[in-house]
């Protein structure tokens, strides 16, 4: 059915094939040994002539009818029979055979005779169905091409690979037809020497579907075709899969070239155009690569760098820093925000701020540029304090105008009352002379009282604390209070049951409850109602624990409440401010309230503001509750006293002479003997001497040996001695108690005569020397 | 290949192709004594598919241009017969018929002269062979030389309806080794495929009805 067109059958083949000739006149059919073995006759029947029924004997019934059509076929007039058939045996084996047959004839066209030859192909068939298998499973198709003809054997396989229509033959131009242009041809003539042909690939366009397709083309080239033709031979199958993976892979590759290219330029662009200092320092500190910020922030071309130590880039101070930053960072420990100054190739220092990461033995460094940020913040904390010393000077300024005014105001009572006191007697009328030496006095204790509260305020008032009875207190106060307030403000005042004495100085608090009501008054213009109220107020760990300012314990605390016009949240915030103030400038100091908490909190207490806007304000003061031993001092107006001294020796130390003149003026007054020094030096002769001495009045704050240490000295020298401080202030020890032993007293300036007579007689009544 | 509507058994199918066979070589034997050279013609495949599949198989085999020597038949069974060269075979067709002694510009004068003689020895051989095979008388026309693609030999002038099909016999000519090929088509419609089935029918049962196979001769 193939080829055999090509190979042309003359004369009878011996030897595997067998063969025949069918006499056509005779009507006989005479075969050799190999047909009759093939056909299963006795050889010397077939060679003497079987009839001629015997040719279909023989075959399977299933080719029979093709068979006779085609020998008929002959008969009638047709050149060539091929055929392939089978034959049944006698033992029932099949075997294919491969009938190759031609007619003889005479002149007029009659069949002389019909021979052939018949092979047998079971083998044959056996591989080729193993083949066709082979290439269906495999998808490989194959091809036999004889140099010079104008077709192609080929596989069905083959056929479909290419998307044509299964055959045997195809023609060679229809098989390169299917090629895309521009490429050899899939089957042609060698292209090079004869022998193995190398490896193809091709791409096709499916003739069915039109799809482009891969086809792998692999063949051999021998030299025994029909006149020593050259005979191709060879198999294709498709690769498309392959190809298409590889295309893919090759796209992959193509991008991540691509991919890699751009993030090497990116990487670069980095590089070349950030503008903090980029460099890769090896483990020996020595510059491997620096970017081109450094000349822009340095001054050094990266070329000037590579190679070098980064020590010859460093400032000095900053070596041994850097180099223990350097160590670390080697030890790939990366570091952020290490700063260290560069030097600059103008000379200059630069502060660079760097972070590091290693890898690899390298460090990269990442750095920037501070210098600018270092130096705004050098300014800025300039102005910092510039701002707060303005600030400063701006509440001075405050305090000033305050205090100047108050102190105006009670200095107008001073001298007017002493003006007028001396017009009186200079008119000789003495009459009435004690209304204004009383005024002139009270505007001079009021005076003193303004001094004691800014030395409250800055916590350098000499407290008294002692057991306070504090409803004892408010309620002597109340007609001071009511008129204080004037008619506008009613007062009302609110105790519980019982309320503890309170540790508390009484003046101070005097004071404090004093301002408090002013300043109620003051925030209701238009009349309202002023409660003042005491009660217990116990203060558990629980209760202490939400007001970290304030310590467990018992308190007595006292409120102030008005019915103003309160303070917004802001104000409250502010209020316990020194100099805050919602008053203008010159009415008043701010140092009220800032005052109250400084002196609640100097005695262990403390202060709190509950006010909003339209609801009033209640200043509310916790007073340490006192303990039993501490005895409840009745505030008592000191006596009178005249001539109470009887000859006593009292030392008098002070610096100011006038203020020494006047206390030896009271003490003579008073029947005391005086003697005077101004200074440690000059009292310590006279505490030395034999002279008796009874007390000792020294001011605290004496030039060389101050007044306490004159006093240790003296008692040293006279133990027992009494001895009174006179102080401005008592810096050193802000409670009395911490400051003074037994047999030891203190008084304020400025003081009253009556005051210190009263002090010097109590002291002098106590003194064991008396 | 779509199926055509007549559909040969498979013995109808071989005892056509033997038919043909019978038919290409008086064909093979008349062009013989033409050139006066071997001339080999390949055992025909023959396959019945519908016009459309003819020409994509003529389509698919042959990509270039083709030269057809056309033959209408009337009888039993009517129709149109194609001999189908590819272009660029037919020079080496005629140097063939005209034995070589022609210079080219003289080839190419008398190209379709002797490819129309060529097709009529061809077609009128098989066609002829064939029908005094099957007992009924065939009128042949005149040949005709038309150049173009599959798909322009496939049209039936008379008739426009797709229910034509093309017996398509592939045959491989070989003269002397020269590089030709060919296809005989025969183009026919519906009854007349009819006709050709009930024809083969009454050819298989004569040779099956004789037993003595020399008897036929």
């Amino acid at each position: 059915m193939t080829t055999g067109a090509k190979t042309s059958t003359t004369g009878l083949l011996k030897g595997a094939a067998g063969a025949w000739l069918w006499d056509v006149p005779a009507g006989l059919l005479f075969g050799d040994a190999r047909f009759a073995d093939l056909y299963g006759q006795p050889a010397e029947a077939a060679a003497a002539g079987l009839p001629t029924d015997a040719f279909f004997a023989s075959i399977h019934p299933d080719d029979h009818m093709r068979i006779r059509i085609a020998v008929a076929g002959v008969m009638h007039g047709a050149d060539h029979f091929a055929k392939e058939y089978r034959l049944r045996l006698e033992d029932g084996a099949v075997r294919w055979v491969s009938a190759m047959g031609r007619a003889d004839r005479d002149a007029d066209h009659r069949v002389i005779a019909f021979q052939g030859v018949l092979a047998d192909i079971t083998e044959q068939k056996r591989v080729e169905e193993r083949l066709r298998v082979a290439q269906s499973a495999g998808g490989v198709g194959t091809f036999e091409y004889v140099s010079g003809f104008g077709t192609v054997d080929v596989s069905h396989q083959f056929c479909r690979l290419l998307g044509l229509t299964p055959t045997d033959v195809l023609a060679l131009r229809a098989i390169n037809a299917t090629l895309t242009s521009g490429q050899p041809l899939l089957i042609g003539e060698a292209d090079g020497a004869a022998g193995r042909d190398e490896y193809r690939e091709f791409e096709i366009v499916r003739a069915d579907s039109g799809e482009r397709r891969w086809i792998a083309r692999r063949g051999e080239r021998l030299n025994d075709g029909p006149g020593g033709a050259e005979r191709f031979i060879g198999a294709i199958h498709d690769i498309t899969p392959f190809k298409s993976a590889e295309a893919k892979l090759l796209e992959l590759t193509a991008t991540l070239e691509e991919r890699v290219a751009e993030r090497t330029k990116e990487r670069d662009r980095v590089w070349d155009n950030s503008r903090d200092l980029l460099v890769v320092v090896d483990a020996d500190g020595v510059y491997r690569a620096a970017s081109p910020a450094w000349f822009r922030l340095l001054g050094f071309r990266p070329e000037e760098l590579v190679g070098r130590p980064y020590t010859e880039f460093v400032e000095p101070e900053d070596l041994s820093a850097s180099a223990a930053v350097f160590a670390e960072a080697v030890k790939e420990r990366s570091l952020g925000n290490f700063e260290n100054r560069h030097r600059h190739k103008d000379g200059g220092w630069r502060w660079i701020s760097w972070q590091t990461s290693t890898e690899d033995g390298l460090v990269y460094g990442y750095g920037r540029d501070v210098t600018e940020e270092k130096l705004r913040a050098e300014a800025l904390s300039q102005t910092e304090s510039q701002l707060r010393q303005a600030q400063k000077m701006e509440a001075v300024g405050q305090l000033t105008g305050g205090l100047a005014h108050d102190f105006n105001n009670m200095l107008t009572g001073i001298i007017g009352g002493l003006d007028l006191v001396r017009r009186r007697i200079a008119e000789g009328r003495l009459g009435d002379l004690d209304r204004f030496m009383d005024g002139a006095v009270k505007s001079a204790h009021r005076a003193a009282g303004l001094t004691h509260r800014l030395l409250a305020f800055s916590r350098q008032q000499s407290l008294d604390p002692q057991a306070v009875d504090v409803r004892g207190l408010i309620v002597s106060m109340q007609d001071l209070l009511n008129r204080t307030l004037g008619e506008q403000v009613a007062l009302k005042v609110v105790f519980a049951d019982q309320v503890w004495p309170a540790v508390s100085d009484v003046n101070q608090l005097e004071s404090a409850i004093l301002n408090l009501a002013i300043n109620a008054r003051d925030a209701m213009p238009d009349g309202g109602l002023l409660t003042i109220a005491a009660r217990n107020s116990i203060f558990d760990t629980e209760r202490a624990s939400g007001h970290p300012e304030i310590a467990s314990g018992d308190y007595v605390e006292i409120s102030v409440a008005d019915t103003g016009q309160g303070m917004p949240s802001d104000v409250v915030a502010k209020a316990f401010d020194p100099f805050f103030t919602t008053k203008p400038i010159g009415q008043g100091t701010g140092l009220g309230l800032s005052m109250i908490y400084g002196f609640v909190r100097q005695i262990g207490g403390h202060a709190a503001i509950d006010s909003e806007v339209g609801k009033g304000t209640t200043i509310r003061m916790f007073l340490p509750r006192a303990t039993p031993g501490q005895l409840v001092q009745e505030s008592v107006e000191p006596e009178a006293a005249s001539g109470a001294g009887s000859g006593e020796t009292v030392l008098v130390i002070e610096d100011e002479d006038s203020v020494r003149a006047l206390i030896v003026e009271v003490l003579s007054e008073l029947g005391y003997r005086a003697l005077e020094a101004s200074s440690s030096v000059t009292a310590l002769p006279h505490l030395r001497s034999d002279q008796p001495i009874d007390l000792v009045i020294t001011d605290v704050g004496l030039p060389g040996l101050n007044g306490r240490q004159l006093a240790a000295m003296a008692r040293e020298l006279r133990p027992g001695l009494g001895i009174l401080f006179v102080t401005g202030y008592a810096p050193t020890a802000a409670v009395r108690a911490d400051f003074l032993a037994p047999g030891m007293d203190m008084i304020s300036k400025p003081f009253a005569m009556n005051d210190l007579a009263a002090k010097i007689g109590e002291m002098l009544a106590r003194s064991p020397t008396a | 290949m779509s199926t055509p509507a007549v559909d040969l058994s498979e013995l109808e199918h071989d005892a056509l192709t033997e038919l043909v066979n019978i038919g290409v070589s008086r064909a093979a034997a008349s062009l013989r004594n033409m050139v006066g050279e071997q001339v080999t013609l390949s055992v025909p495949s023959v396959e019945v598919v519908s016009r459309k599949a003819a020409a994509i198989l003529i389509h698919e085999r042959e990509a270039g241009e083709l030269v057809a020597v056309r033959q209408d038949f009337e009888g039993a069974f009517s129709g149109r017969a194609l001999l189908i060269f590819p272009q660029s075979n037919s020079l080496a067709l005629v140097k063939a018929v005209t034995g070589d002694e022609l210079a080219a510009v003289e080839v190419e004068a008398m190209e379709s002269e002797a490819l129309s003689e060529t097709g009529n020895v061809v077609l009128n051989g098989c066609l002829a062979t064939m029908a005094n095979m099957l007992r009924r008388p065939l009128t042949m026309s005149l040949q005709q030389v038309l150049r173009g693609d599959g798909a322009l030999f496939f049209e039936l002038a008379e008739r426009t309806d797709d229910n034509g099909v093309v017996l398509f016999l592939y045959i491989n000519f070989s003269i002397s080794g020269r590089d030709i090929r060919g296809y005989i088509a025969m183009l026919m419609d519906l009854p007349s495929l009819e006709a050709l089935k009930v024809l083969i029918g009454e050819f298989i049962e004569r040779v099956m009805g004789v037993d003595d196979l020399g008897a036929l001769a």
